[in-house]
């Protein structure tokens, strides 16, 4: 179970945390006041409040030690550089994920060391020129992929000594054997490039390559679990 | 006899088709500002009556050739048909004649001739006198060349461009807004060139006789000092005179300034009008578009993403602050509130707009237009924007197809960027089109090539592309596995090898953009082509 510190209460910290799966994460809130403690505690969310510009107090919610993913989701930017800048100076490893109000203020972010920057203003007008564009493949999308339904979009690596180690993408066969469409394939060697299986029918698999499938959530399983039955997961994920 | 021979003429407007097309077609030629028709015939209007004023000025140094001649007459024919041809759309007879027989029917008295033709003389005489006729009338007299004097009435060919030219009529019309300031200005003015005009005369004839010989050269000189030009031809000697001049010339600037304030505070009063006659005008040209209500944070994006991918759209936004930052973006923009009907549908709602995106950051903006959007198009495209997630289902109702939260999107984004990052950013990439890569839907029509045929058959490996589902509201296909509810319809998320298409239902493919567009094309020839109309 990877652990999420959540830095500032607002709309969107409860959105990210109503998407994720319960089971995969636990969290810890970092709010500003007793009031926003109160609120948040009442969902069921251990909470702190604590002065996010002080370093031991930052250590003291476990960045540097047990937390892997943190939100910096202060409403002003500089807030959100000042914590991440103090956050990737403790921990080199951790994945920070930053909101952006000032769309001038993504690169300072990127620079402070955040792994993704989130604009929901340029991702609400992306979203609603792509329902304009192409409102079947979003209706699809929506339905199926980013909502409620079980289909799901997963990244597989495949681990050394992996039974599927040297074995090509056509005869991976995954439509027929498990109810999942390979998309494509993250060839290691190349970099993090995704290759798109249809171009590339005959790529040989080898240890660190990561497999991007579509399907049921149950099938993504069963082909986890031969991919990792080999040998130990490495990093796996959905 | 003369009696039958009227009804049967009026029967015969009152029902032909031809006759009413024909009157439409010409109303569409002349008279209606939307039509396109009128647009081009104007441009073509606007050209012959600047070549042909070249022409008569040209005449007034070297004989006219054949040529010019021939031109002069083919345009007056045209204006005379043209002056004719406004006098007909102006009024219908047939409906004053039919409404006159039926009150004298119903009064059980003969039809009064006599009053009949009054009212219809009297109404193309009102035609007749509106500026714009006598205008048409004066541009055709100098063609006549015997009278010397017509030749004057030259420059009301020029005037004629008012009727084809937007921007000058809205000129004229400025000047009528601001009729009452004109007229007093005018009257005043008036009493300043007799004043002038008297004293210069009494002064000066006496005593400068061979400058100011008569009463008309003392109005030359009022005139020509109290406008401030002072040629200099005519100068008081007398110091009475003198005394008038500066007089004249003081108020003559003060009359002036205020003539010059009048014009362009009425100028800036229309200079909206004039900014959106203009937007209206590119609109026209489109040719579909997108309505964007709101250019905040959101409505900037959307913008920007349609700009990028070439496609049209109108922002309107009552805040002057995004108004001017999309107009300095060299957008279309309205600055109004888009909750207005008139607002929707001066922006082509009813028209020509594909869709309306509500992003205001008010939800209670956003349901107001929603609905009024609605009301307007039934069948429109409506996307809005809800700030708070109680807001949603009240979107919904108002009319909305899809309603967007910001936060919930990004909220979405950063769940599934959270441990399948590649995964992710490689769907968003498809969707976006940001590779050679793209996600399309391919529609089975009856008849083609797939109509009827298995998922094997197709052989998409084949066609180097991949399936990743069909949508379909067909119910044959409800054997199958693996379906998922859409709106009205399901999706069969990766169909077996056996799964016969049918007719109107959707493949979800994923390919090269190449490789996409050869395969629609494919399906598009193997359509049975529709028997012509």
């Amino acid at each position: 179970m990877k652990r999420i510190a959540v830095f500032g209460y607002s709309i969107m910290s409860l959105e990210v945390i109503k998407q994720l799966n319960e089971e995969q994460y636990s969290y810890v809130f970092i709010v500003k006041n007793k009031a926003e403690a109160l609120l948040v505690a009442e969902q069921g969310f251990d909470t702190r409040i604590i002065d996010f510009t002080n370093d031991e107090a930052i250590k003291s919610v476990g960045i540097g030690e047990n937390i892997d993913i943190l939100f910096c989701f202060y409403p002003k930017d500089s807030d959100n550089v000042f914590l991440t800048i103090s956050a990737r100076a403790l921990d080199n490893e951790l994945t920070i994920i930053a909101i952006v109000d000032d769309p001038e203020s993504a690169e300072k972010l990127l620079a402070a060391g955040a792994n993704k920057i989130i604009d929901p203003y340029e991702i609400c007008g992306r979203k609603t020129y792509d329902m304009l564009a192409k409102p079947d493949i979003t209706d699809v999308l929506d339905h199926t992929v980013f909502g409620r339904h079980d289909l799901h979009i997963a990244q597989i690596e495949i681990p050394k000594n992996s039974s599927l180690e040297q074995t090509k993408t056509g005869a991976l066969l995954l439509a027929g054997r498990y109810n999942l469409i390979l998309i494509g394939v993250v060839d290691k060697v190349s970099g993090d490039t995704l290759h798109f299986v249809m171009d590339e029918k005959e790529h040989t698999l080898s240890s660190g390559d990561v497999l991007v499938v579509l399907g049921p959530a149950s099938d993504i399983k069963a082909f986890k679990e031969e991919v990792e039955a080999v040998t130990e997961p490495s990093v796996s994920s959905h | 006899m003369l009696t039958q021979l009227v009804f049967a003429l009026v029967s015969f407007q009152q029902h032909s088709s031809t006759y009413k097309k024909t009157k439409r077609f010409f109303y569409h030629l002349l008279e209606d500002s939307e039509s396109r028709l009128k647009s081009r015939f104007d441009k073509a209007m606007i050209i012959s009556v600047l070549f042909s004023v070249f022409l008569l000025i040209d005449e007034v140094d070297t004989p006219a050739s054949n040529f010019e001649k021939m031109f002069e007459h083919l345009l007056i024919a045209l204006f005379i048909l043209e002056y004719l041809l406004r006098a007909w759309l102006y009024n219908d007879i047939h409906h004053i004649i039919l409404k006159h027989h039926a009150k004298s029917l119903y009064l059980n008295r003969p039809m009064q001739w006599g009053k009949v033709a009054k009212i219809i003389i009297t109404k193309k005489i009102e035609y007749m006198l509106t500026p714009l006729a006598i205008i048409d009338l004066l541009a055709i007299l100098p063609s006549f060349r015997s009278l010397t004097l017509f030749r004057a009435l030259l420059i009301f060919r020029l005037f004629k461009l008012f009727r084809y030219f937007k921007s000058l009529r809205l000129f004229a019309e400025i000047i009528e807004t601001k009729r009452f300031e004109l007229y007093t200005l005018a009257v005043f003015l008036g009493f300043l060139i007799f004043i002038g005009t008297v004293g210069i005369y009494l002064f000066e004839h006496a005593a400068n006789g061979q400058q100011v010989r008569n009463l008309f050269d003392a109005v030359y000189w009022s005139i020509v000092t109290v406008t401030s030009v002072g040629y200099g031809d005519i100068a008081p000697q007398t110091t009475g005179g003198r005394l008038v001049a500066i007089g004249l010339i003081l108020t003559g600037f003060g009359v002036l300034s205020f003539l010059i304030s009048i014009i362009v505070s009425a100028v800036n009063d229309k200079m909206n009008d004039l900014r959106e006659n203009s937007i209206y005008a590119e609109l026209k040209g489109y040719k579909s578009f997108v309505i964007i209500c709101g250019f905040g944070r959101v409505g900037q994006h959307i913008a920007k993403q349609l700009e990028k991918h070439k496609q049209h759209f109108i922002i309107i936004d009552n805040n002057p602050v995004n108004a001017m930052n999309a107009r300095r973006l060299g957008y279309l923009v309205m600055h109004d509130d888009a909750s207005k009907n008139d607002v929707l549908i001066n922006a082509g709602i009813k028209q020509k707009a594909s869709a309306v995106l509500c992003t205001t950051g008010d939800d209670v903006v956003n349901v107001y237009i929603t609905l009024t959007s609605r009301y307007l198009n039934p069948s429109i495209r409506i996307i809005s924007r809800a700030n708070h997630p109680q807001n949603v289902n009240k979107l919904y109702q108002a009319g909305a197809d899809n309603v967007i939260q910001p936060f919930e999107i990004a909220a979405l984004v950063v769940a599934q960027y959270i441990g399948k990052p590649v995964a992710f950013e490689a769907i968003l990439g498809v969707i976006r089109e940001e590779k050679q890569f793209i996600m399309e839907t391919l529609a089975v029509c009856a008849g083609s090539m797939i109509d009827g045929i298995t998922i094997a058959e197709l052989d998409f490996e084949h066609r180097k592309l991949m399936l990743i589902g069909v949508v379909s509201a067909n119910p044959t296909h409800q054997k199958h596995k693996n379906s998922y509810a859409l709106k009205n319809q399901q999706f069969y998320f990766n169909p077996p090898p056996f799964f016969i298409l049918q007719p109107d239902d959707l493949l979800v493919v994923l390919g090269r953009d190449i490789g996409i567009a050869y395969f629609r094309e494919q399906l598009k020839n193997s359509r049975p082509k529709e028997p012509k109309r």
